[in-house]
């Protein structure tokens, strides 16, 4: 059973923990992913790699706004059409048009996180235009009609099994166990995609404001396909995704590709300045690319510009505790783990709709360490908490705790009286239950549904203290 | 106001807030001489060519490495006609009997690093689809089967087994792409030892950023394709080349020979 993302938070992490196959596939691939990862930064001077790439993200962030208009304009120089979309559905009416104008009617796609942000797939099959993912596992699990569950590998939740039954139903080949037949399958199904495009889109993993350049980083050569084969090209890419300079680029290529994958470079890193040229003999006539906000500037005036350094390269959800407890569905949005908790409220605007994933997380500080960029998630989490209890989003029970607490520890008096209560009561309880609580009543039951409640302390430090000095004056 | 101008005001009013928690206020640049080495490489140029195929070879690639020019032309040859004769023993026998010529697409002749390869390749019988053949639609429709791609490299990288390629006249994106497999040519003069060597000395000669403007497309190459997205399990071909043959060979003599 998938889980159902639209189900509401904690009916999501519910399905998902009662998943058996997803807890192990997810424990499995993650566990590799992190060991790949850890090899990776350790083989070289890890930690000054990701000092320079943070001291370069800051720098581009700092420089936004002119090194914007470097890349549109050294794009423009080049050939390209320049875009710009302040939202969703801006960046996907664009999309449309530039697809109306040209006739097309099959749209092949790599792998692109900004367009699964503004669920581009839908808006262009809603004017009838064929979208074909062309990534494996996002092939596989358009086959099967899913969303993905992890940034890096989308397909991490099926087996070989199931993507066997699906080939056989949907691309009609023999079932086969065989990995690699699977994956020649794939290869000719698509090859008669991209030969029947139109159109090839991709996002963006990083433009090169000094020359005009989108970069692709793949492993299964797709994202050259999409910017090759088509006759038209387009790239949908978050406002913050640019490098000043090519050096920048191949530094942020390099500790993307160790953090992800644990490589030295991806098979592939495609760049694109512009169409193709007059003498060219291939390539496409037309490259347009889609400059997207979406809720990014807003993030930046809201304090959280720091999350705008990611590079989404997926290493907070492999190590992330939490992240490989649920997987990615249970976050309910394009974005999953601990950079999914803090951007997917502030993308989309609407902060207590997300209100419970900045709780998905146990600030343990795996992810900032293990951040290429050295984004401090943990405090980014914390300080979206606090922002939803400002706007009283916080959960009723939450909200009549700390006002509870508030009165109790207001003067010294009622702390110990509140303390005095907790004690008797607490330990009464554990008394009925032999040792620790079973239950607490409402709204405490939250904690004891899942785990013990201790009892308090009998006497209260003060009071132990007094007793110690007592008995020391005596001697 | 456009959407352009609303989002570039927007990002420029915030970052002139003085109460702004992120971005630091002056970030520095990367100075170019603190800029890091990522992996690093050292010999002369035999020994960079080792290590070039040596991580070619991790990545479940394969290499050559040769004298002269003249023993690469030879060793292109021997290569292709292997995967010939690999192609046709997979064939059926019928299919056998009414062999066609087996197809090359290869960037143009003219710009391979290797001279005499194009009457050499035609005289054993294999058919050249080159850039220039594909500006045919017809021709552009029918070369995803073919099995063989052969380039050139615009530069190569021992520490990393990297190579980059350019695209434009005579040299196509297609021939280190659709095909199964690539048969990539590396003149030792083109082999740096890691791509910061290459940057630099680019960057130097002011072609850093030409090169990348002016030829519409580059890419840089590691390895075969691949994926793990079936239960982690490595396959290679996804959509490349599911294997990538490197021939290195030292152009030095001849190098010295054209000058003179």
């Amino acid at each position: 059973m998938p889980v159902d993302i639209h189900a509401p938070y904690k009916e999501r992490v519910r399905q998902s923990l009662d998943e058996p196959f997803l807890q192990m596939a997810v424990e499995r691939s993650t566990t590799r992913m992190v060991a790949a990862r850890h090899a990776a930064m350790t083989a070289v001077d890890g930690e000054k790699l990701r000092n320079q790439a943070r001291q370069m993200k800051e720098y581009v962030l700092r420089h936004l706004p002119d090194l914007l208009e470097q890349l549109e304009a050294n794009l423009k120089a080049n050939g390209g059409i320049v875009h710009w979309a302040k939202d969703a559905e801006e960046a996907n009416r664009i999309v449309r048009e530039i697809a109306l104008q040209n006739g097309v009617r099959k749209v092949v796609k790599s792998k692109s996180m900004a367009t699964e942000e503004i669920h581009l797939n839908k808006a262009l099959e809603e004017t009838d235009i064929q979208v074909v993912e062309t990534d494996l596992g996002e092939y596989i699990i358009q086959l099967a009609n899913e969303p993905p569950s992890h940034i890096l590998a989308p397909v991490i939740h099926k087996r070989v099994e199931d993507i066997s039954e699906l080939f056989h139903e949907k691309l009609d080949i023999p079932r086969t166990l065989e990995p690699e037949a699977l994956c020649t399958a794939a290869r000719y199904a698509l090859r008669r995609e991209f030969l029947s495009a139109d159109m090839g889109i991709s996002g963006c993993n990083f433009a090169i404001a000094e020359t005009g350049t989108i970069c692709i980083v793949t492993n299964e050569g797709n994202g050259r396909m999409v910017s090759s084969m088509p006759r038209v090209y387009v790239a949908v890419m978050g406002i913050e995704k640019l490098v000043p300079t090519v050096e920048d680029a191949m530094l942020q290529l390099q500790v993307l590709c160790r953090s992800a994958t644990g490589q030295a470079f991806s098979v592939y890193c495609s760049m694109t300045s512009g169409p193709r040229r007059p003498g060219h003999p291939d390539g496409p006539e037309q490259f347009h690319v889609v400059l997207l906000d979406n809720g990014r500037t807003r993030m930046l005036a809201e304090g959280y510009g720091e999350a705008l350094l990611c590079l989404r390269c997926g290493a907070c959800l492999n190590i992330c505790p939490v992240y490989r407890s649920i997987g990615g569905h249970a976050y309910g949005s394009t974005y999953s783990g601990p950079i999914g908790a803090v951007i997917t409220p502030l993308l989309a605007d609407r902060k207590k709709q997300f209100k419970e994933l900045p709780h998905a997380s146990t600030l343990c500080g795996a992810c900032r360490d293990v951040c290429p960029v050295k984004i401090d998630l943990p405090r980014l989490l914390v300080d979206l908490r606090a922002d939803l209890v400002d706007e009283n989003a916080a959960p009723l029970g939450e909200q009549l705790g700390i006002k509870a607490f508030v009165k109790a520890a207001s003067t010294r008096e009622n702390f110990e009286r509140a303390g005095k209560f907790a004690s008797i009561s607490t330990n009464f309880m554990a008394n009925m239950s032999g040792g620790n609580i079973h239950f607490l009543p409402p709204p405490l039951s939250g904690w004891t549904q899942s785990r013990d409640f201790p009892a308090f302390a009998r006497i209260s430090f003060r009071e132990w203290w007094q007793e110690r000095m007592a008995l020391r004056q005596r001697d | 106001m456009s959407s352009r101008d609303e989002i570039l005001n927007k990002l420029r009013d915030n970052l002139s807030r003085y109460d702004l928690r992120f971005p630091p206020e002056n970030p520095l640049p990367l100075p170019p001489d603190a800029r890091m080495e990522v992996t690093h490489a050292e010999g002369d140029r035999w020994a960079l060519a080792r290590r070039f195929g040596a991580e070619l070879r991790k990545l479940h690639g394969s290499y050559d490495l040769l004298e002269t020019a003249a023993e690469a032309r030879l060793a292109t040859i021997a290569q292709l006609m292997t995967w010939m004769e690999e192609d046709r023993a997979q064939r059926r026998t019928k299919e056998r009997e009414q062999e066609s010529d087996w197809d090359v697409l290869m960037w143009d002749p003219e710009v391979l690093p290797i001279p005499g390869l194009a009457p050499s390749l035609t005289d054993i019988g294999f058919h050249m689809i080159i850039p220039d053949d594909l500006h045919d639609k017809a021709v552009r429709e029918r070369i995803h089967p073919i099995r063989a791609g052969l380039t050139g490299v615009d530069a190569a990288f021992a520490s990393t087994g990297s190579m980059l390629l350019t695209s434009g006249p005579g040299k196509s994106r297609a021939a280190s792409l659709t095909p199964l497999r690539h048969l990539a040519l590396i003149p030792l003069s083109k082999l740096y030892s890691t791509i910061e060597e290459w940057m630099a000395k680019a960057r130097k000669q002011g072609e850093l950023t030409r090169l990348l403007r002016d030829n519409a497309n580059a890419v840089l190459i590691t390895g075969p394709s691949k994926s793990a997205d079936i239960e982690m399990n490595l396959t290679l071909g996804v959509h490349g080349p599911q294997v990538v043959h490197a021939i290195l060979f030292d152009d030095l003599e001849s190098l010295i020979q054209n000058r003179s």
